[in-house]
Order: C-alpha cells, then sequence, then structure tokens
C-alpha cells in the first residue's frame, strides 16, 4: 500500500529541474517534502499528479504495485490520488456544495460536510456561498482542504497547505493530517516550513530538484535549519549534499 | 385569471410546456400574481395586481402588452410571463411597452418556449421607461426546439431615470439555441442610474448567436455592466458586441464577454467598444475567448472528474 516514484527526471527548455529523484509513501502516514523556494517541490507534486506539462519525465510512478506513469490525471485521481493546490482556482457560479460533492456525484451526509468545515475553519452558510472572487484566498484554501478530505483518497497531496490562511494554527494542520490518516490516507505535504514538516512523520528534503535527506522529520528540519536557511544552493546540489 | 373560453385547450397546452420549462403553473392561476399567457400571436389570459395595469391589443399581426406600474407601487411577486407558440412554422410578434413609475419596484420573470419549432420566427420588442428612483429586474428564459428551427429576434430597450436602477438577464441555456439575435441597450439618463445586462447562452450544433450590448452613460453618476457568457461547441457561431459610452462626467461602466469553446469548428468572437467624453469617465473591459480554464479543469480531474464531466460543472456555473 504505498506510491513509489522510482528515478523520476524532468527537464524544462535542456534544464534537468527534477533529477533522478525516487521516493516512497506510505498509506496511513504523513510525509513532508521540505525545501526552499524555487527548489523542485511543487514539481514534484504536479508529477505526482500527472498534471498537463508534467507528464514528459523519465521514471515511473507506482501506486500499489501498479505502474500509472502513463494514466492522466482523472485516471490517477480515480485510482486514489488528488491533490491541493497552492492557489486553489475560482469557479463562477458555482456553490461550494456543488464543488464539495462534485456536481452531487459524491453522496456526502450533510453531518460530515459541517463537520469537515468546521475542521477546515468553517461554518455551515459557506455551503451556499459561490466560489468566486467573493471568497478570499484563504477561505477557498480552507474549501479545497475540505475537498480533499471528503474524497478520502489513498494519497493527499498538499501543497503548502498553510499558504495563504491566516491564523491556520499548526493544531488546526494537525488535526487535517491526523484525520486524513486516520482515514487510510497517505499524506504528501509540500512546505517550506520546519514546523509543518515537524507535524508529519517522515521527511524528504529536496534541493535543486533533488532530494538531499530524508528521514526522522526532527532530523531533517535541523539539517534544513542549519544548511538552508542561509545558504544559496538552489542550483548548486552537489554543494548542498557535500554540506 | 381568466381564460378565453375558446383558447382553454391551447391554454392548457401552453401551460404545460411552461411547467416543462422550469415554469410553475399555479403562479399564472394566482390572483394575487400578474401575468399574461400569449401563444402565437393570442393572447390566452391576462391577470392585474393591485398597482399595476398591463393591456394587451392585436396590432396587425403583433401582440402589443402595455403595461405600467403606478409610482411607489411594490409589486410583491414576479410578474409572470408566459410566451410560446405550438406551431412548428410561422412567425410570433409581440411588443411590450413597460412604464414603471417613480419609486416603484417590480421583477419579471418571464418564460419563451418553442418546443415544436421547426421554422419558427419570434420577433420581441420591449421597451421599457423606469422613474426616478424604480427598480426593475427582468429574467428572460429561453427554450428552443432541438431542430434548431427556432429563430429569435429579440430587442431590449430601457431609460432610466435619476436613480433608477435595471436589471436584464437573459438565459438560453438548456437547449438548442437556432438562430438567435438579441439586443440589449440601456440609456441611462438619469444621474446616478444603474443598469445591468447580462446574457447567457449554450450553443450547440450549428446554432447562431449574434449578441449586441449598448450601454449609453449619458448622466453625472450613472453607471452600469454589460456582461455575455457563452459555451460553443459543435459548428456553432457566435459573435459579441459589446458597446459602453461615458457621455457625462464620473460615470462608470465595465463590459465583459466570456466565450468558451469546445472543438475546432466553432467560429466565434467579440469586440468591446468604449468611448468617452470626459476625463473623469471609467470604463473597463475584459474579454476571452477559448477553452475551459485549464486550472479549473486540472484541479475538478485531479478529483476524478473525466474531462467532459469537468467541463459540464464548470459552463453550469458560467451560465447560472
Amino acid at each position: 500500500m504505498a506510491l513509489v516514484l522510482d528515478s523520476i527526471s524532468l527537464k524544462r527548455n535542456g534544464t534537468l529541474i527534477i533529477n533522478n529523484v525516487t521516493l516512497r509513501f506510505e498509506r496511513g502516514r504523513s510525509h513532508a517534502i521540505l525545501g526552499n523556494n524555487g527548489v523542485g517541490k511543487t514539481t514534484i507534486a504536479n508529477v505526482i499528479m500527472g498534471l498537463e506539462g508534467y507528464r514528459d519525465h523519465e521514471g515511473k510512478i507506482i501506486l500499489d504495485g501498479e505502474d500509472i506513469t502513463s494514466l492522466p490525471v482523472d485516471e490517477r485521481a480515480r485510482r486514489g490520488l488528488t491533490l491541493l493546490w497552492q492557489e486553489p482556482a475560482r469557479f463562477q457560479g458555482l456553490k461550494v456544495i456543488e464543488y464539495l460533492t462534485l456536481g452531487r456525484r459524491l453522496k456526502i451526509e450533510p453531518k460530515l460536510l459541517e463537520a469537515t468545515l468546521k475542521l477546515v475553519g468553517l461554518n455551515a452558510s459557506y455551503l451556499e456561498r459561490e466560489i468566486d472572487e467573493s471568497l478570499s484566498g484563504g477561505e477557498r484554501k480552507r474549501i479545497e482542504l475540505a475537498s480533499v478530505i471528503l474524497l478520502k483518497p489513498k494519497f493527499a497531496i498538499l501543497d503548502e497547505p498553510d499558504s495563504g490562511i491566516d491564523l491556520m494554527s499548526m493544531d488546526m494542520i494537525k488535526n487535517i493530517l491526523q484525520r486524513l490518516k486516520s482515514d487510510g490516507s497517505g499524506v504528501i505535504v509540500i512546505t517550506h516550513r520546519e514546523e509543518v514538516a515537524l507535524l508529519t512523520d517522515k521527511a524528504f528534503l529536496v534541493c535543486a530538484g533533488m532530494v538531499v535527506k530524508e528521514g526522522e522529520p526532527k532530523e531533517v528540519c535541523e539539517y534544513y535549519k542549519n544548511l538552508c536557511d542561509w545558504c544559496d544552493h538552489v542550483n548548486k546540489p552537489e554543494e548542498a549534499r557535500m554540506g | 385569471m381568466k381564460i378565453t373560453p375558446d383558447y382553454s385547450k391551447e391554454f392548457q397546452r401552453i401551460v404545460d410546456i411552461y411547467e416543462k420549462a422550469g415554469g410553475k403553473a399555479e403562479n399564472l392561476l394566482r390572483g394575487d400574481v400578474a401575468s399574461v399567457i400569449i401563444s402565437g400571436n393570442k393572447v390566452l389570459g391576462l391577470n392585474n395586481v393591485r398597482g399595476m395595469a398591463m393591456e394587451s391589443s392585436v396590432e396587425g399581426d403583433a401582440v402589443l402588452i402595455n403595461l405600467k406600474v403606478a409610482e411607489g407601487a411594490k409589486i410583491l411577486y414576479p410578474v409572470h410571463l408566459c410566451v410560446g407558440a405550438l406551431e412548428k412554422e410561422g412567425e410570433q410578434r409581440i411588443v411590450f411597452e413597460i412604464d414603471v413609475g417613480a419609486g416603484a419596484v417590480v421583477n419579471f420573470l418571464s418564460h419563451c418556449s418553442f418546443p415544436f419549432a421547426y421554422d419558427f420566427l419570434h420577433f420581441m420588442k420591449a421597451v421599457s421607461r423606469l422613474g426616478k428612483g424604480a427598480r426593475v429586474f427582468y429574467e428572460d428564459h429561453h427554450f428552443h426546439s432541438e431542430s434548431g428551427g427556432t429563430n429569435v429576434k429579440a430587442t431590449y430597450s430601457v431609460k432610466l431615470d435619476t436613480q433608477a436602477h435595471f436589471e436584464n438577464r437573459f438565459y438560453l441555456t438548456t437547449t438548442r439555441v437556432g438562430k438567435l439575435e438579441v439586443e440589449m441597450e440601456s440609456n441611462n439618463d438619469g444621474e446616478d442610474s444603474v443598469a445591468h445586462l447580462e446574457t447567457k447562452i449554450y450553443e450547440r450544433a450549428d446554432d447562431r448567436v449574434e449578441v449586441r450590448e449598448k450601454l449609453f452613460l449619458n448622466a453625472p453618476g450613472a453607471s452600469g455592466i454589460l456582461k455575455t457568457s457563452i459555451f460553443a461547441t459543435d459548428n456553432s457561431y457566435a459573435n459579441v458586441i459589446n458597446e459602453a459610452y461615458g457621455n457625462a462626467p464620473h460615470v462608470r461602466g465595465h463590459v465583459e464577454c466570456t466565450e468558451v469553446v469546445k472543438g475546432d469548428r466553432v467560429q466565434v468572437g467579440t469586440v468591446p467598444v468604449l468611448r468617452v467624453q470626459y476625463d473623469t469617465c471609467e470604463l473597463t473591459h475584459e474579454a476571452s475567448i477559448g477553452r475551459v480554464n485549464t486550472k479549473q479543469l486540472q484541479t475538478l480531474m485531479a478529483k476524478g472528474l473525466s474531462e467532459d464531466e469537468a467541463t459540464e460543472l464548470i459552463v453550469k456555473g458560467l451560465l447560472r
């Protein structure tokens, strides 16, 4: 019951932006992909999800033993992957309840809808709101988090789940991770914040498209704090690896 | 409502169509709801409520509806306009003249249904005048035949006095269009008057649409929005011209056209026209033509919807 990235490399305009990345994620556990801005964290998320423009990579993606490398995004989603976008889209005219139930395709008990909104810091009145300019970026992010939770995916990729949300406490993020894990989901959190990475069970440090360290979040965060906070290794992974 | 006895069968058929189009037939029969039912070039029934006077007449081959809302009247329920034709071929001509007195408030809910049209022309002209501070909301839903043989030419024009507020929304989103020419024009002649004209259309097969919306901001402080949303598929054609004129100081106008296309055989275009006479005028426009927004599409596909399902959901919101 695992999601495996096997030797993934991706070029853009002749430059290697993901360099031979191999990662393993487990169901029921949370994982952090940690690193500074611009090192390729979001690219890894988009490659896993198979978004348009991120499928021309080398290497394989294996979900529960099945090679899903050639599958498009919707097929991957139907097999249990989903993505929380760093900046969720707006949907003019679409109500929150329609969005969460995918146009009433998902049958979700009203109590569960309300409880999930509460978990992300919103109340039931949001269900009738439209996902347009009337909602702030933070509100849309919370709705997107609720959507991911309600999908009960095998693996949820959360790209900077706390960005753009005012006053989202570490407790709230912890509760969301716990809820996903207790539903049996594996969680992959993309973040540049040590505090967020410390809430997970395992961390991978990424620099210049490469995984430079993996292990206990505390240990990886310590390394990140001492090395990456002040260095400029964004395009010099070998220096980063050497410390 | 009194139904002319000779028309009772036709009334029942037109009411059936009205219900299929989403209307509530019981509202047409309620004494406290103003309504008019027109089938072809005949008025089958008409009901007035306190505060308004609606009369019908026939001039040549056209039905003329003259409607006056008294000064200060607040019409509690929307005036229901049930318009349709049962014929496959022919013409229907209707002229609405609407005078809304100062301070009056009235909403209109119109359903126009042509379910059997094979070669049928529906010509409609609505001329409205709103007095000082009057408020009108006009919602027009069209339902055409699946043969594509409905030809609609609809013209709406409105004159707004000081602080009058007018909203007009035209929807043709659930059936084939056939051929459609819509012209909407707002003359904001009074200071601080407000107009909001909106058109939403879903085109299929070889449907053809021409939309022309004009906003004349003729008095200081007047404002308005012209908004058109079209989803064009198959071999359909759409041309949208949105015009806004700032003819007085301190006016504000916004013109917006969104045309979402699916397939490689559609032909769509939009032309925004903005002209101002004063440096304090503020007119803006926003236009987009293309496939469904990739990020919206991918967001929904990352939740398991197919591209078609995701497109359907996005368009449902867009055309609401």
